[in-house]
């Protein structure tokens, strides 16, 4: 039976949730990418530059996530498997970079769902955005995510 | 030259990045990003449950491609350049792949004293097919400022 993805998903808002952006995390995710650059590894480094700190790698706020929500919320708003989705497009708006320390709220939406033919058949693109904004009120970033749901 | 300074000056339309060469894959560094990243689905690290999802086996991580894309970038502009990123992951990266992230400079434009550069990126695998295809945004600060 071919799977439906609920159009009513559009406009949907999850519950925010807060994060902090942890020197050791930040450290580990430029490591994993096999990216040494100083000024995400190294403390003095990141302490004598314009930022004061280490920074963030441009895609760190990708591990952004609410530990306190059920992680299978949005396939379970799908009704898919985990198996059948693939990371399709992502995007990255950087207003200003991410310190060690720093606390921010994440908001996500799901913006957009379209249909598609692919190669391997049917499937569904599921657009969320995320925005993520500081204590002082200031977006940081944004991020929007392109879920593929193979049908 | 890695991590040398590049002002706005420095760079032109038609610039190419310096390719930077990742891999080949390992089901480590797959198992490291998911730690860092937060990402487990199973897809990464499980060859029958991505048999049985009909993937054919493990692949990467498109973040973990997508990190390799921007590391190309800040390799050659620097970190915290990075205004805008996005990316289409057009194919499956698999382990032993080795991937090759390159782009040229599309136009530059001011805004704000920075001068901004327009980057198409891309990434490739070792039989030269584009694994991740993109454009990028990157401030520059000016030699005068």
């Amino acid at each position: 039976m071919p799977i439906r993805i609920d159009r009513a998903l559009v406009g949907k808002e999850y519950p925010a949730f807060v994060v902090t952006a942890e020197r050791g995390k930040i450290k580990a995710f430029a490591r994993a990418i096999g990216d040494l650059n100083q000024n995400y590894v190294d403390d003095d480094i990141g302490g004598a530059s314009a930022w004061g700190d280490i920074i963030a790698p441009p895609t760190f706020a990708i591990t952004f996530r609410d530990e306190t929500a059920d992680a299978a919320a949005l396939l379970r708003d799908l009704g898919v498997d985990i198996g059948r989705v693939l990371h399709g497009e992502q995007e990255f708006e950087i207003h200003r970079q991410i310190r060690p320390g720093e606390t921010f709220t994440c908001r996500t939406k799901v913006v957009d769902i379209q249909d598609k033919t692919g190669k391997s058949g049917p499937m569904a693109l599921v657009t969320r955005e995320t925005v993520i904004v500081d204590r002082g009120g200031e977006v940081v970033g944004t991020l929007r995510h392109v879920t593929v749901v193979r049908l | 030259m890695k991590y040398a300074k590049v002002y706005g000056e420095d760079v032109k339309v038609g610039d190419a990045i310096p390719p930077l060469v990742k891999g080949p894959i390992a089901q480590i560094q797959l198992t490291r990003y998911a730690g860092a990243s937060g990402d487990f689905n199973p897809i990464h690290q499980d060859a029958e449950f991505a048999r049985a999802a009909g993937m054919g086996g493990v692949f990467a991580h498109g973040m973990l491609s997508m990190g390799f894309v921007a590391q190309s970038v800040t390799d050659w502009l620097g970190a915290g350049t990075v205004r805008k990123l996005g990316v289409r992951f057009s194919a499956l990266v698999r382990l032993k792949d080795v991937i090759t992230c390159t782009g040229r400079v599309l136009g530059t434009s001011e805004k704000n004293g920075e001068r901004l550069v327009e980057l198409e990126l891309w990434a490739e695998n070792q039989r030269g097919e584009k694994v991740v295809t993109g454009r990028a945004t990157a401030a520059l600060q000016s030699r005068s400022a």
